[in-house]
C-alpha cells in the first residue's frame, strides 16, 4: 500500500516494503510493508487505534529500532546500514523528538535542557547557537522560564520546551508520539500551534502520532495505520467524518 | 560552571550530567559518599591500630638487642657411632652437651670490616657478653655484663635513652650502668661502689655510674669494652660482633650473608624470636583481610545504591539515547558519577579517619616506667601509605562497584524503557 502525495520537496523519509515483527515468546508481527514517503517542509498525522502500529513506525522513523524487513531512508541515509554510533548521531542531528511526555532533565533548567543535543554533538555551544535557541524558547513564550528547573514548569510549559529541544539542532525530521495527549486541551491546542508554526517558519517535516482527529484534520496529510498496514486518509472525508461526529455529539 | 571549562569538550556533556546527578542526588548521593567513607575509615582505622601496636611490639622488642648477633658457633656434639664404623663395638647412647664457653673472636676487626660492606647493615659493634654477679656486702645477684664502646653500644641496644639517672656515654674503666631493678635489690644508687664478679673468675670494684630502666629483664650491667676484656681475660678479643641493621625485616638475609662470608654463627633476632615474629604476620594478615572484607562490603552497598539510581534514571536514559547519546556517553556518564563519588567519598573517610585516628592517640596509660612519660593507650601510626593505600582501594573497589550499573545504564534500549 503506497501513501504518497507529490513531492513538493527533497524527500526525507521513505520507506520501502516496511515489516516488523517482534520475536518473542510467540511471533508478533506488528508493521506488514509500510511504504510512505514524507518530503521535508511536510506536517504528517498518524492516527489509528491503539496497537496499530503507529508508535512502532514512528521508533523505526527515529532509528531508535530496525525493521525486520524492507529499508527505511532517513535524509537518503538507509538506516540498517548504519552503526549504533552512527544512527545516534541521525538522531542527535537530523532528528527531534517530541513524547507524549516530556521527559526533560529534572537536573538541568529549561534552557540546558534544550541545548543537551548540541552538547550531546559538540561539548560546548557557540554564543549564536544559545542566541538563537534563546529566541525560540522566547518565541514559544518561556523567555522568562529559562533558568527553572522543570519540576517548577506547568505541563504545557515544559511540552514547548521539549519541542525547542526537538528543534534545537535543527533537524530535518521532528517526531512527535501524541505531544498534547497529557496536556489539558488549551495546553496541547497551544502546543500544537507551536509546532504548526515551527513547521511552516523552519521548514521541518513533523510526522505527529495522534488520537486526536481535530489536530489531524490540521495537518497537510493523514496516515492511517489499521492492523499494520497504512493508507492515507482523504483530508475532506475526514473532515465530514469529524463533522457527522461532533454533530452527533 | 567555571570549573568545567578545563574539561575537554568532548567530555564536557558527560561531566556535567554526572556532577548534576551527584548534586540533585541528595541524600542518595551522600548515602553512598557515606559507604565509601565508611571503608576507608574503617581500613584506616583498622591498619593504624593493627600496625601502630606492631611497629610499638617490634620497636619494644628489637631497640634494645642486635638485629644480628655473630659469635663462634657452638659445636653440636655427635655419637661416635655416628662419625666410625665401629660395628658392634660399645659406644654411650648419652649425649651431654659442653658447658657454655666463652669463644672468642680474635680476627673481630676483620670480621666488622666484612660485615660493614654488607648492605642494610647500620652498625656493627664488637662486644663482650658474660654472666657474673653484682653485689654490695653479701648476697651476690646475677647480672649480664656487656663491654662495649658506650657511643656504639646506645645505637645497638640504646641504654642513655633508658636513663634514669647518671650516664653512660665517657664511661670511665671502673665504672658501670645497671638497671634500676638491679640497683633497687643492691640498694645503690648513682656515686655507689659495688663489686662485680665475672664467670670467668675475675673481679673488680667499680663505680655505678647510671641507672637505667627499659621496663623489661632485669639483672643487666654495661662496663666498657676494656674492662668486660680484663672482668673476663679475654685479652684483646671479644665474643659477639653485634650488628644493627635499617630494615628490621631484612635482618634474616643479612645473616645469612655474613654466614657466607666469616666462619661464625649469625643469628637474626627473627629466627630468634619465631613466634614473635609469626604472630605479627597473623596480625598483618588480619589486617589485610579485615580491610579487603570491608571494602567488598561498601563495594555492594556502592553497586546496589547505582544500580536504583540507573533504574530511577531508566527514563532519562532512553531520552538521552532518542536525542543523540551514544552508548559510550552513557557509560562515561555513570562511571564519571562512580567516580566522583569514589574520589569524595576516599576524600572524607581519609579526613576523618585520620581525625579518628589522631584522637584516639591522645589518651595515655596510667601507668608509666619510672622515670619515663606514660605510653600512649593506643599505640597507633598514621602511616600516609596505608591513608593512601586504603583511598586507591576504596577508589578502585567503587569503579568497579559503578562498572556494572554503568554497563547496564549504556545497554538500555529507549525504546523499552519510554513505551
Amino acid at each position: 500500500m503506497t501513501a504518497t502525495t507529490e513531492p513538493r520537496n527533497q524527500i526525507v523519509v521513505e520507506t520501502c516494503g516496511l515489516k516488523k515483527t517482534y520475536f518473542g515468546k510467540i511471533e508478533t508481527p506488528v508493521l506488514h510493508g509500510i511504504d510512505i514517503e514524507i518530503s521535508a517542509g511536510e506536517f504528517v498525522a498518524i492516527i489509528g487505534q491503539s496497537g496499530s502500529g503507529k508508535s512502532t513506525l514512528l521508533n523505526i522513523l527515529g532509528a531508535l529500532d530496525v525493521p525486520t524487513e524492507g529499508s527505511v531512508l532517513i535524509d537518503g541515509v538507509n538506516i540498517s546500514t548504519l552503526s549504533e554510533d552512527q544512527l545516534a548521531a541521525l538522531r542527535n542531528r537530523v532528528i527531534g523528538f517530541v513524547f507524549q511526555f516530556h521527559y526533560l532533565l529534572d537536573e538541568l533548567s529549561c534552557l540546558e535542557n534544550v541545548l543537551t543535543p548540541l552538547i550531546i554533538h559538540k561539548g560546548e555551544v557557540t554564543k549564536d547557537e544559545e542566541e538563537r535557541v534563546i529566541a525560540l524558547l522566547e518565541r514559544v513564550g518561556l523567555g522568562q522560564q529559562l533558568h527553572k528547573r522543570p519540576d517548577t514548569m506547568s505541563g504545557g510549559q515544559n511540552q514547548r520546551c521539549a519541542i525547542i529541544r526537538a528543534l534545537a539542532n535543527q533537524p530535518k525530521i521532528v517526531l512527535a508520539d501524541e505531544p498534547t495527549g497529557n496536556l489539558d486541551s488549551r495546553s496541547g491546542d497551544e502546543v500544537f500551534k507551536i509546532m504548526r508554526e515551527m513547521n511552516r517558519e523552519n521548514g521541518v517535516a513533523f510526522i505527529m502520532v495522534t488520537h486526536d482527529d481535530r489536530l489531524a484534520q490540521e495537518a497537510d496529510r493523514i496516515l492511517m495505520i489499521e492492523d499494520g498496514w497504512v493508507h492515507e486518509v482523504d483530508k475532506n472525508e475526514h473532515r465530514m467524518k469529524l463533522l457527522n461526529s461532533l454533530k452527533d455529539w | 560552571m567555571k570549573v568545567l571549562s578545563l574539561v575537554p569538550p568532548k567530555w564536557r556533556f558527560e561531566t556535567t550530567l554526572a556532577l548534576r546527578h551527584l548534586i540533585t542526588g541528595g541524600g542518595q548521593t551522600l548515602l553512598t559518599i557515606g559507604a565509601v567513607a565508611a571503608g576507608v575509615i574503617v581500613i584506616i582505622f583498622l591498619t593504624a591500630l593493627i600496625f601502630g601496636i606492631r611497629l610499638k611490639l617490634t620497636n619494644m622488642l628489637t631497640e634494645s638487642i642486635p638485629h644480628v648477633t655473630v659469635r663462634v658457633r657452638e659445636t653440636e656434639p655427635v655419637p661416635l657411632s655416628e662419625l666410625q664404623d665401629l660395628g658392634s663395638a660399645m659406644s654411650s647412647s648419652r649425649i651431654e652437651k659442653q658447658a657454655p664457653q666463652l669463644k672468642f673472636i680474635d680476627d673481630w676487626q676483620h670480621v666488622v670490616d666484612v660485615i660493614r660492606t654488607i648492605p642494610n647493615v647500620r652498625v656493627v659493634l664488637p662486644a663482650i657478653q658474660g654472666q657474673g654477679f653484682a653485689s654490695k656486702g653479701a648476697n651476690p645477684i646475677g647480672v649480664t655484663i656487656t663491654g662495649a664502646d658506650p657511643e656504639e653500644q646506645d645505637q645497638v641496644s640504646p641504654v642513655t635513652k633508658d636513663l634514669i639517672a647518671g650516664k653512660y656515654i665517657g664511661l670511665a674503666s671502673d665504672e658501670v650502668v645497671i638497671d634500676y631493678e638491679l640497683a633497687k635489690d643492691l640498694a645503690v644508687s648513682v656515686g655507689d661502689r659495688i663489686r662485680v664478679n665475672s664467670s670467668a673468675g675475675n673481679s673488680e670494684s667499680m663505680t655505678v655510674a647510671g641507672i637505667y630502666s627499659r621496663g623489661q629483664g632485669r639483672g643487666g650491667a654495661y662496663v666498657t669494652l676494656r674492662t668486660a676484656q680484663s672482668l673476663f681475660g679475654m685479652g684483646n678479643s671479644v665474643n659477639v660482633v653485634l650488628v644493627k641493621v635499617n630494615d628490621l625485616f631484612g635482618s634474616d638475609k643479612v645473616a645469612d650473608q655474613i654466614q657466607n662470608l666469616v666462619p661464625y654463627e649469625a643469628r637474626s633476632w627473627s629466627r630468634e624470636y619465631p613466634s614473635f615474629v609469626s604472630s605479627l604476620i597473623v596480625q598483618s594478615a588480619s589486617a589485610y583481610l579485615i580491610s579487603a572484607f570491608s571494602l567488598i562490603a561498601s563495594s555492594f552497598a556502592i553497586a546496589s545504591v547505582l544500580i536504583v539510581s540507573v533504574l530511577r534514571k531508566s527514563k532519562q536514559i532512553g531520552i538521552l539515547k532518542s536525542i543523540g547519546a551514544t552508548r559510550s556517553q552513557i557509560l562515561r556518564v555513570f562511571t564519571l558519577e562512580g567516580i566522583g563519588i569514589a574520589v569524595a567519598g576516599s576524600v572524607c573517610g581519609a579526613a576523618i579517619g585520620t581525625l579518628i585516628v589522631y584522637l584516639i592517640s591522645l589518651p595515655v596509660q596510667s601507668t608509666a616506667r619510672p622515670g619515663h612519660a606514660p605510653d600512649q593507650l593506643f599505640p597507633v601510626a598514621i602511616l600516609p601509605v596505608y591513608i593512601f593505600g586504603a583511598m586507591i582501594s576504596a577508589i578502585f573497589a567503587t569503579l568497579v562497584a559503578s562498572w556494572f550499573p554503568a554497563q547496564q545504564a549504556a545497554k538500555m534500549n529507549p525504546v523499552d524503557v519510554m513505551r
